[in-house]
C-alpha cells in the first residue's frame, strides 16, 4: 500500500508540473503586466501600472476594445441562434443526409484558422463584404456556432423526451412549446453559449485580422504591436484580454453546470 | 354501446416495418375506468398516444365524442395525460406547473392562480405550490401531474403507468386516490398498465393487449375467471394451465388428456383427439394430504411456499414435471405439516376448469 | 425543415462558399496585382515545382506529428492520474480549470511564452543561478513546439482523460487482479479501452499543430517556414492570393487524408474488438 501512495505524490506532482504549464503563460503575463522592466526577467523590477496608463490612453486601443466589444457580443447571438437551430432539429428530428447536416456546421474549428481566413477574406470581397466589422461577425458566427451547439445540444440531452409532449398534450401549440418549455429549459445552456462563442470570437485574431480591413479588434492590435518588437503593453492588453474570457468561460462553465433555475417571472 | 366517449374502428399504428398496433376496435364509455394492460412492447401506449394525438393511426379511425380525431393536432384536443415520467416542466413551481394548461390556452392570470391553488388543495398539497418540483416527493409529484391535467376539467383523462416509479405503499395510497377522484368526477379514466394488481384494483373493465392486438376487454372478474386464451391465462399468472387431448364426451362434461392424467371440463364442442387446453385458477385449487374423493385429483410434491400477506401461493409439481400453483389462507396451510419435499393432493370442481380458446 | 433551412443557408454560403471558392482562385490568375478569374494550372505549376513547397510541407508535416506525439505522451500521465486516482470532483475541477486556457488567448500567451524563453527571459535566468547556460529556445524548433503545446495540451489532457474516466473500472481491475502488473494493465487494458478517445485525442493535436502560424512564427523565428506561414507570406505581402490557395488547398487535403485514416483506423480497431 505504501507504493501506491508514494505513487499517488508522483502523479500529483505530475499533474501539477502539466497545470503549471499551461498556465505559466498567464501567470506571467499577469505579472510582468505590472513589472516596470522593459525586457521582463527575474529578478523582477518594480511593481509598475505604467503599460496600463500606456495603453488606457491609446485612442487605437479603445477602438479596437470597443470594435472587439461589437463583434463578439453580435457574433455570440448569432452563433447561438444558429446552434439552438441546429441542436433543436438534430434533437427532435430524423431526416436524410442529417450526418450531412451536422457536419456542415460542426466541422468550422476542425479546419485550420489560416485557411478559414485566407477563404474568407477571398469570398467575403468577391460578395463585397470584406474590410467591414459586419464580416468578422459572419465569419466569427461560423467559427463559434459549433460550440453553442455543443453546449446546447448536450442540455437537450437531459430534457424528458415526454416534456414536450406534455406541453402540447396541455394544449400548447409548436411555438407556445417552444417558447414556454424549450426555450426556458434551454436557458442556462443558452447563456452559456453566449459567453463561450462570445470568448471564442473575444480571442480570435486570425480570421478577423485577415477580414477586418481598418476596424482592428484588440487580438489584431496585439498581432501588431508584437510584429514589431518586444513591448510591454502586451502584457496589460493580455492580461485585459485573459480576463475578459476568463469570466466568459468560467460563467459559460457555471451556467452549464447549474441545471437548475428558476422561471423567468 | 350507444354513444361512446371514443372509439377505435380497425385502427393500424405503424413504425416503420414495426406493427405497433393490429386492426384494433375499442369502444371507451363515458365514465368509466378503463385499463389498458399487457407487456411492453404490446401497444398499449401506442393506443393512449393516439387518443392523445401524439402518434397518428396509419389506417382507421379515432373518435372523440362524436369528432373524427386523426387528423387533429395534439394541442386540439382535450385528452391531457399522465405521464410515466411525469414530465412535470422542472423550471416552474408547482403553481405554474398547474397553470400551464390554462396559460397556454389564454385563460387570464387571476382565474388560472385560483383554480390552481384550488387543485392544489384538492390534491392536499396546496403548501407546496411555490416549491421546485425538484424539492418535492415521489408521491407529491405524482399529485402535481394530477392537479395539472385535471384542473383543465377535461372529460377523459389518459394515464400512462403513473404509478410505476413509486414504492409500493405509495401505490397502494394512489390507488385509492385515483379510484376516488375517477368517481367523484365522473370523468373516463384510460390507464395504460403492465400491472395486474393496478389494473384489477381500480378499473371497470380491463383490455389485455399483446403484439399490438386486443386479447379480451372485460370486467377484472371476467378475464381473472374467464381468460379469453392461453395468454390471458398465462399473463394474469394465478392460472394453472393444463393442455392435452379430448378423450371422450361425457355426461355434463369432457375427458381430457394431459401428461399429468385425465381431467374433466365443462362441454365444449370438440370432437375425440382435438387438442384442448383448459385453466384452474390457483384460488380455486384445494390442497389435502389424503387422496380426495374428487373427479379432477393430481398427486404433486410441494416445491415452495410464498407468503403474501395471509395468502400463500404454494408451488407443487407433478410426476410428469407439470407444475401447479395454489391459494389458500395461511391457516389452512398450517393444518398440514408440510414442507419442501412433501407429497400432497391437489383437487378442483369440473366446473372451475376453464377451456381456453384457440388452443 | 423551419429549424434546418436558415442554417443550412447559411453554412452554404459562409462556410462552404468560402472554401469552394478558395478552391476556385488556386486556379485563377494574377495580372498586374489584381486575380482575374480563369482556369489554368499555373499557380499549382509554381508551388508543385518549387522545392521550399516540398520542404515546407513536409517540415509541417513532421513538426507538427512530433507535437500531437509529445502532446499525447506528456498528456497521458496527467490524464491517468485525473482518470484513475483522482476523485471524481477533483477530475472535474480539472476540467473546468483545462478549457480556460484552451478558450483563452493562444496569440498572448504565445507572446508570454517569447519573454519567458527568451535569452535573458525567466527560464534562462532562472537556470543561471544554477550555473547553467543561457540556452537558446527562442527561434529553434523546441520555440516552436513550447507554442504548439501551448495549444494543444490543455485539449490532449481533457480528452485523453474523459476517454480514459469512461473505461468500465471493473475491467482495469479485472486484469490486476488476472495478474497483470500496473504498466501491462496499462498497456493493455486502459490503452486498447480508451484507443477511439486516444486516437481522436491526437488526431486533433495534429490538426491544430498543422493549422497553427503563431508558434512557428514567433517561437520558431520561421527560420524553417511551416505551410500556415507560406500562406501568411503570399497572402499578406506578396498579394498572391491564387499560390496561398494552393497551399491552403493542399493542407485541406492533407488533413482530410491524416482525419480519414485516423477514423478509419480508430473505429476498425472498435469492431474487430
Amino acid at each position: 500500500m505504501n507504493r501506491v501512495r508514494v505513487s499517488n505524490w508522483v502523479f500529483a506532482a505530475y499533474v501539477l508540473a502539466v497545470f503549471s504549464f499551461v498556465f505559466a503563460p498567464i501567470l506571467f503575463s499577469l505579472v510582468f503586466s505590472f513589472n516596470s522592466q522593459r525586457f521582463p526577467t527575474i529578478p523582477l523590477g518594480d511593481f509598475s501600472t505604467e503599460w496600463y496608463a500606456k495603453i488606457f490612453a491609446d485612442p487605437d486601443v479603445w477602438e479596437a476594445a470597443l470594435n472587439s466589444l461589437i463583434v463578439s457580443a453580435s457574433a455570440a447571438v448569432l452563433a447561438t441562434f444558429l446552434g439552438f437551430c441546429t441542436a433543436y432539429s438534430d434533437y427532435r428530428y430524423n431526416f436524410r443526409f442529417k450526418g450531412l447536416y451536422l457536419a456542415l456546421i460542426l466541422l468550422p474549428p476542425t479546419i485550420p484558422l489560416i485557411i478559414m481566413a485566407l477563404a474568407m477574406l477571398a469570398w467575403l470581397s468577391k460578395l463585397g463584404l470584406s474590410g467591414q466589422l459586419w464580416s468578422i461577425i459572419i465569419a466569427h458566427s461560423v467559427l463559434t456556432a459549433p460550440f453553442a451547439m455543443a453546449v446546447i445540444r448536450l442540455r437537450l440531452n437531459q430534457m424528458d423526451p415526454d416534456l414536450e409532449s406534455a406541453a402540447w398534450n396541455l394544449g400548447g401549440s409548436e411555438w407556445q412549446t417552444m417558447r414556454h418549455v424549450i426555450l426556458p429549459f434551454c436557458r442556462p445552456a443558452i447563456v452559456s453559449a453566449l459567453c463561450l462563442a462570445a470568448a471564442v470570437s473575444f480571442d480570435e485574431f486570425a480570421v478577423a485580422w485577415f477580414v477586418s480591413g481598418l476596424n482592428k479588434t484588440v487580438p489584431v492590435i496585439i498581432l501588431e504591436i508584437v510584429q514589431g518588437n518586444i513591448d510591454p503593453q502586451v502584457n496589460a492588453i493580455g492580461t485585459f484580454v485573459f480576463l475578459v474570457s476568463i469570466t466568459l468561460i468560467v460563467l459559460a462553465q457555471v451556467f452549464f453546470i447549474s441545471r437548475r433555475v428558476k422561471d423567468p417571472r | 354501446m350507444a354513444n361512446p366517449l371514443a372509439s377505435f374502428t380497425n385502427v393500424h399504428k405503424r413504425f416503420g416495418d414495426f406493427v405497433a398496433v393490429e386492426n384494433m376496435n375499442l369502444e371507451i364509455e363515458r365514465g368509466e375506468f378503463l385499463a389498458i394492460m399487457g407487456s411492453s412492447g404490446c401497444g398499449k401506449t401506442t393506443t393512449l398516444r393516439m387518443l392523445a394525438g401524439l402518434d397518428a393511426p396509419t389506417s382507421g379511425d379515432i373518435h372523440i365524442g362524436g369528432v373524427r380525431m386523426n387528423d387533429v393536432k395534439p394541442h386540439e384536443r382535450d385528452t391531457p395525460m399522465v405521464w410515466q415520467s411525469l414530465a412535470l416542466f422542472p423550471f416552474l413551481s408547482a403553481r405554474e406547473n398547474v397553470e400551464f394548461g390554462m396559460k397556454m390556452r389564454g385563460v387570464d392570470a387571476p382565474t388560472r392562480r385560483r383554480r390552481a391553488t384550488e387543485w392544489l388543495d384538492r390534491m392536499e398539497i396546496g403548501e407546496f405550490a411555490e416549491r421546485d418540483i425538484s424539492t418535492l416527493s415521489g408521491g407529491q409529484r405524482q399529485r402535481v401531474a394530477l392537479a395539472r391535467s385535471l384542473v383543465m376539467e377535461p372529460e377523459m383523462l389518459l394515464l400512462d403507468e403513473p404509478l410505476s416509479a413509486l414504492d409500493a405503499n405509495l401505490v397502494i395510497r394512489m390507488q385509492a386516490v385515483l379510484t376516488q377522484l375517477q368517481r367523484e368526477l365522473g370523468i373516463t379514466f384510460v390507464y395504460v398498465t403492465h400491472s395486474q394488481s393496478e389494473a384489477f384494483a381500480m378499473a371497470d373493465r380491463v383490455v389485455i393487449m399483446s403484439q399490438g392486438r386486443i386479447d379480451q376487454i372485460g370486467t377484472p372478474k371476467d378475464i381473472y375467471r374467464a381468460p379469453a386464451n392461453r395468454f390471458v391465462a398465462e399473463f394474469v399468472g394465478r392460472n394453472n394451465i393444463l393442455s392435452g387431448v379430448v378423450d371422450r364426451h361425457d355426461a355434463g362434461a369432457v375427458q381430457v388428456r394431459t401428461a399429468s392424467g385425465v381431467f374433466s371440463v365443462p362441454p365444449v364442442s370438440a370432437d375425440a383427439g382435438a387438442e384442448l387446453a383448459f385453466a384452474v385458477s390457483a384460488d380455486l385449487v384445494t390442497l389435502s394430504v389424503s387422496e380426495p374423493d374428487a373427479p379432477n385429483r393430481v398427486r404433486c410434491t410441494l416445491l415452495s411456499e410464498e407468503f403474501i400477506g395471509s395468502v400463500v401461493t404454494v408451488f407443487c409439481e407433478s410426476a410428469d414435471g407439470q407444475e401447479f400453483k395454489l391459494q389458500l389462507q395461511e391457516r389452512e396451510l398450517n393444518q398440514h405439516d408440510l414442507k419442501s419435499g412433501s407429497h400432497v393432493w391437489l383437487s378442483w370442481r369440473t366446473e372451475d376448469a376453464h377451456v381456453l380458446d384457440g388452443s | 425543415m423551419t429549424w434546418r433551412l436558415p442554417i443550412i443557408l447559411w453554412q452554404l454560403l459562409f462556410f462552404v462558399g468560402p472554401l469552394l471558392f478558395m478552391v476556385a482562385i488556386s486556379f485563377y490568375l494574377v495580372k498586374n496585382y489584381r486575380m482575374t478569374e480563369a482556369f489554368e494550372f499555373v499557380n499549382w505549376q509554381k508551388m508543385l515545382s518549387r522545392n521550399y513547397f516540398w520542404d515546407s510541407y513536409w517540415y509541417t508535416l513532421f513538426i507538427a506529428s512530433l507535437s500531437a506525439l509529445f502532446a499525447m505522451l506528456i498528456a497521458f500521465p496527467a490524464a491517468y492520474a485525473l482518470a484513475f486516482r483522482a476523485s471524481e470532483s477533483t477530475r472535474r475541477f480539472a476540467i473546468f480549470l483545462l478549457i480556460i486556457p484552451f478558450f483563452s488567448s493562444y496569440l498572448v500567451r504565445t507572446f508570454s511564452w517569447y519573454v519567458i524563453l527568451a535569452e535573458s527571459g525567466v527560464v534562462n535566468a532562472a537556470l543561471g543561478y544554477l550555473g547553467l547556460g543561457p540556452f537558446k529556445m527562442l527561434n529553434t524548433h523546441f520555440g516552436t513546439l513550447v507554442g504548439y503545446l501551448t495549444l494543444t495540451l490543455p485539449l490532449a489532457v481533457i480528452l485523453q482523460t474523459v476517454s480514459m474516466a469512461n473505461i468500465d473500472r471493473t475491467l482495469v481491475e479485472a486484469a490486476r487482479n488476472l495478474g497483470c502488473t500496473p504498466f501491462a494493465t496499462v498497456w493493455r487494458v486502459v490503452v486498447p479501452l480508451a484507443s477511439t478517445g486516444l486516437i481522436v485525442a491526437m488526431l486533433f493535436c495534429f490538426i491544430l499543430s498543422f493549422g497553427d502560424f503563431v508558434a512557428p512564427f514567433y517561437l520558431g523565428g520561421s527560420q524553417e517556414p511551416t505551410l500556415p506561414i507560406l500562406i501568411l507570406d503570399t497572402t499578406k505581402s506578396g498579394q498572391q492570393w491564387p499560390r496561398a490557395a494552393v497551399v491552403a488547398v493542399m493542407m485541406m487535403v492533407t488533413l482530410f487524408a491524416v482525419a480519414f485514416a485516423a477514423i478509419a483506423f480508430a473505429y476498425r480497431k472498435r469492431a474487430t474488438r
